[in-house]
């Protein structure tokens, strides 16, 4: 019985060893191919089958990094700058996306008035509004925060939507049977219900958002900091470093939030309740 | 005579419309008696299912009406509990916390809520198993996870959809035995619906044997044997047949009607 508690204390002692031994072995296999590729980019680089002033090795690149965090943390103050929109952004774009999907999830009327629309606008790529809001919104953080809502927003509505819709009709009809009222039924039945694919939104959602804020920042001109903002005024020195700096930084800052924030809340609910398999 | 619990009078449901449409059920009438073990017996497709789900009021007649101690239906509500052919069970609450909820639900206190949940847990033999989750579960333990739901908030009407109908024969048997306990020990009025003429004997005090669809009843048999029933007595094996006789011959015709569904 995996989920009863031990009581030992050295068996959980052990258990917990165990738990650490994977998750090194996890992160090992996750690194293999990133170590492969970069010593194979280093090798090309090396022979000078490219130049290295227009594609930096790996090598070059972490010294980059290096520069840029010492003596002045300028890639510190620019990520810094950049996570705080989007996570205003992004914290906009999942409360109000959960709670517009629950609405067109649970209530017909909503979702044929909101389905339209949605499906209209869901193919419109983020980036194509930012020309729009940069003369609406100005051409400041209201208008990269606001790009993030909507790369966020999107995924977010739709899969919590379906995942309320996707709700077996029998466990709202047990819930009713027992006496539930409409609250009991939303909290207890359809948030947790729907818990899978209101998380699968989110995770989408941080990858949405991140994309486009790195797009609003580089067409943003009111800004001076920013990590997109940093890839693309190195265009100006032509300084293949930084840009490729600045791309470590979205990649490793995106698959950190996703490990980090998303990873624990899954481990914690949906798996342990078996509506997903474990990794 | 014993008290009518649930009557049904002149039940049509019908779904989908035009030529899309089902008649599940046609002009049914029939009593279930208060504290009676009363099984559905029919042909598969024969509505008994869609009339379980009109009595728990998930869904509603198209013409007619059921009554409940002589109100009209016209909701689900706590004075029934009903246990899932597929079990229904909410993943994301433990054993205790999915037998609790019917008494949350109602306002019990939490710790009164508790002692009664684990009443049940025990009364079906889970005793142990309160706080594993629903997926760890095998069929029986699941479908004694339903059982224990449906009547830790003390209804009054029990309605079993097919209840061990997606368990395996061993485990299936053992629940009958399982459930006749239980219900020996509450007493709880209950409609108990099945394909399995078996199941129906060894449980039921009256088999009500339903035509093939629409649904109607086709004849009614009283089961006057002393619990627990013997699979293989004289007079049990007499029931069986008689049962078995009426339906064969909804069977025979639900297979004509609807080739392609079996």
């Amino acid at each position: 019985m995996k989920n009863v508690p031990s009581r030992s204390g050295e068996w959980s002692v052990l258990r917990r060893m165990k738990e650490i031994r994977g998750k090194v072995v996890r992160l090992f296999y996750f690194l293999l191919p990133l170590l492969f590729i970069a010593i194979l980019w280093e090798l090309i680089v090396y022979f000078r089958i490219v130049s290295p002033s227009r594609t930096p090795s790996p090598l070059q690149i972490c010294l980059k990094l290096y520069q840029l965090t010492t003596p002045k943390p300028i890639l510190l103050n620019n990520l810094f700058e950049s996570l705080l929109r989007l996570v205003l952004g992004y914290m906009l774009g999942a409360l109000l996306g959960i709670l517009v999907g629950i609405l067109t999830g649970i209530s017909k009327p909503f979702y044929r008035a909101f389905s339209p629309i949605l499906s209209l606008l869901i193919s419109v790529p983020t980036l194509a509004w930012v020309p729009l809001l940069l003369v609406t919104l100005g051409t400041g953080d209201e208008t990269i925060v606001f790009t993030i809502f909507l790369g966020g927003f999107f995924p977010v509505v739709y899969n919590t939507m379906n995942g309320i819709r996707g709700i077996e009709k029998q466990l709202v009809w047990a819930s009713r049977i027992m006496g539930a009222d409409k609250t009991t039924v939303f909290f207890d039945v359809f948030l947790p219900g729907a818990l899978v694919s209101i998380i699968t939104g989110l995770r989408l959602a941080i990858g949405y958002s991140w994309r486009a804020l790195v797009g609003a920042e580089m067409l943003a001109a009111g800004i001076s900091w920013g990590v997109g903002h940093m890839i693309y005024a190195a265009r100006a020195f032509s300084d293949v470093e930084a840009m490729f700096a600045g791309l470590v930084i979205i990649a490793v800052g995106g698959i950190l939030m996703d490990r980090l924030i998303m990873d624990p809340i899954e481990r914690r609910t949906v798996e342990k309740w078996g509506m997903v398999k474990e990794r | 005579m014993k008290k009518v619990k649930v009557r049904a009078i002149d039940v049509n449901k019908t779904f989908g419309s035009g030529k899309n449409k089902v008649t599940a059920i046609s002009d049914l009438n029939l009593e279930v008696k208060e504290n009676e073990f009363t099984v559905l017996v029919g042909p598969s497709g024969c509505g008994k299912s869609t009339f379980l789900y009109l009595v728990a009021g998930f869904e509603k007649p198209t013409s007619g009406k059921i009554l409940l101690d002589g109100e009209s239906i016209t909701k689900p509500g706590p004075d029934r509990g009903f246990v899932f052919q597929e079990f229904a069970l909410y993943p994301w609450r433990t054993v205790l916390g999915n037998v609790m909820f019917g008494l949350e639900i109602g306002g019990t206190p939490k710790a009164t809520a508790r002692e009664k949940a684990m009443h049940y847990i025990k009364m079906v033999g889970l005793e142990g198993f309160e706080n594993a989750y629903p997926h760890t579960l095998s069929g029986g333990m699941k479908q004694r996870v339903g059982i224990a739901r449906a009547i830790a908030y003390d209804p009054e009407v029990l309605l079993m959809d097919e209840p061990f109908g997606s368990l395996d024969a061993q485990t299936r048997k053992v629940m009958q035995g399982e459930l006749m306990k239980i219900w020996e020990e509450m007493r709880k009025t209950v409609i108990f619906v099945t394909h399995s003429v078996i199941e129906a004997t060894y449980l039921a005090d009256r088999i009500i044997v339903m035509t093939a669809r629409p649904g109607k009843v086709k004849g009614i048999i009283d089961v006057d044997l002393p619990r627990p029933r013997d699979y293989t007595g004289k007079k049990y094996l007499e029931i069986r047949k008689k049962a078995l006789d009426l339906l064969e011959e909804e069977v025979t015709k639900s297979l004509k009607i609807h080739p392609k569904t079996n």
